[in-house]
């Protein structure tokens, strides 16, 4: 239950920082970092797929009332959800994962990390400008702002990890 | 039926997935295309509370430049202060002051979240139905019309900013009279589109343009921008062109609400047109 309690607060955090923080710098030029699909891959990986999904919407919509969206963030985390545990099969260390871990880049490096939580970002992100766009006339923009987007984001997600999810000391 | 039940456990996360991407999608798509749903914006009170305070923290940093705007806007009142004035002539001049009526009023408002890079903006301010603001009243800056109320809760409003695509404020080009319809097309936050004038009158450049008094939004001629440019459309006899606004909404901070008193009157009269609305 002190697991369950962690990711509640986690969600909170992560939810706050999206709406407070990064969901209000505006860098101009289409950079629109979006860093709560994290939450949505740090959950633990024995979670069952539905409750998975369960969450990211919970998630996503608790952004949406931040950010006047209207359900776009939500969508966009639902899909993040549904192909996790695929990308997770697909970035498996020969020896499967340890559920008691969690799926930080300190526990199964920083190249696993990167291919999966760069894969997740781009999807979420393309996703998200592609529904917002929503005509294909505006293919350029859509694809500036889903690379522009991505690199910022992946760049403060490195850095979340470096700074917060460090290897716990073992004896 | 087992062959039924066993088809939904089977596939009960991916069906998981598509009702929640309905909901979320039916939300979006229903709110840009017409507006009509209330979920899922930040006119409840849990989170306009805390962007509320996020604003108290971060107001201190425009203060100043807020502060050299209001200055100019109270010189320019300060102007027109009847003590000001003196009469040139008795005989000729006019005390007008009975026969004029006043039509609007103007509900200040602080903006306490903001975004001008989505193809469709939306800001949150802090005034609410229990100042007076309702649904589909216009909201002005100092410089310029910045949008039109989207939704109402009890203390905040949300607000479709001019950087919508379907905001579809009509105006008009100050020297040629020329009639159209604002609408944002250039995904760029400083600039719109005025579509639908034809390419038979002669428009200048840099000359304002204005908003015409349709709906009772706004006043008859509140400033929108400027015009920069003009593009022929190819294959259809109109200009597109395209405004420079007033108000760099990358710099939003303080808004008026416009309750107009003859709205109720004029939607009577209005209502039995078909054309008109």
């Amino acid at each position: 239950m002190n697991n369950l309690l962690i990711h509640i607060i986690r969600l909170i955090v992560f939810v706050l920082a999206q709406g407070l923080i990064f969901g209000q710098l505006e860098f101009g030029v289409g950079i629109h970092p979006m860093i709560y699909p994290l939450f949505i891959l740090l959950l633990p990986f024995d979670i069952s797929p539905i409750l998975l999904i369960v969450m990211a919407f919970i998630t996503g919509i608790s952004v949406d009332f931040f950010m006047n969206t209207f359900g776009l963030h939500a969508s966009a985390a639902v899909l993040v959800a549904y192909i996790r545990p695929e990308l997770f099969r697909l970035f498996a260390p020969r020896d499967g994962y340890d559920v008691l871990k969690e799926p930080t880049a300190s526990e199964y490096g920083y190249k696993w990390f990167l291919s999966v939580a760069g894969i997740a970002i781009t999807i979420h992100h393309a996703w998200f400008f592609l529904l917002e766009h929503f005509s294909w006339s505006d293919w350029l923009i859509i694809l500036r702002k889903t690379v522009l987007s991505v690199i910022v984001t992946m760049f403060i997600l490195l850095i979340i990890q470096i700074l917060f999810f460090k290897k716990p000391k073992t004896i | 039926m087992r062959n039924l039940i066993a088809f939904f456990r089977r596939f009960r996360v991916f069906l998981i997935f598509v009702l929640l991407q309905l909901i979320a999608l039916t939300s979006y798509f229903s709110v840009v295309s017409y507006p009509r749903t209330k979920f899922f914006n930040s006119a409840n009170n849990v989170t306009g509370t805390l962007l509320s305070w996020e604003r108290e923290v971060t107001k201190y940093l425009f203060l100043d430049r807020e502060n050299r705007k209001l200055q100019a806007e109270n010189a320019e009142l300060s102007k027109k202060e009847l003590i000001n004035y003196i009469p040139v002539d008795p005989k000729t001049t006019i005390i007008n002051d009975t026969i004029r009526e006043l039509t609007i009023e103007k509900i200040p408002a602080t903006v306490i979240n903001s975004s001008y890079s989505h193809k469709n903006n939306y800001f949150t301010i802090n005034a609410g139905r229990l100042k007076g603001v309702e649904r589909k009243m216009g909201v002005v800056s100092s410089e310029g019309v910045v949008g039109i109320v989207y939704d109402v809760s009890e203390h905040y409003a949300i607000v479709q900013s001019i950087l919508t695509s379907t905001i579809n404020i009509s105006a008009y080009v100050g020297e040629s009279n020329a009639y159209g319809l604002i609408k944002y097309i250039e995904n760029d936050p400083r600039r719109v589109t005025l579509t639908g004038v034809s390419n038979d009158i002669k428009i200048k450049k840099h000359s304002k343009v204005f908003a015409t008094g349709k709906g009772g939004y706004f006043p008859h001629g509140s400033l929108i921008g400027k015009v920069e440019k003009l593009n022929p459309i190819e294959g259809e006899p109109r200009w597109d062109i395209i405004v420079r606004l007033e108000q760099d909404m990358r710099r939003l901070h303080y808004v008026y609400v416009i309750k107009n008193f003859l709205k109720p009157e004029l939607e009577e009269l209005e209502k039995n047109v078909d054309q008109l609305e």
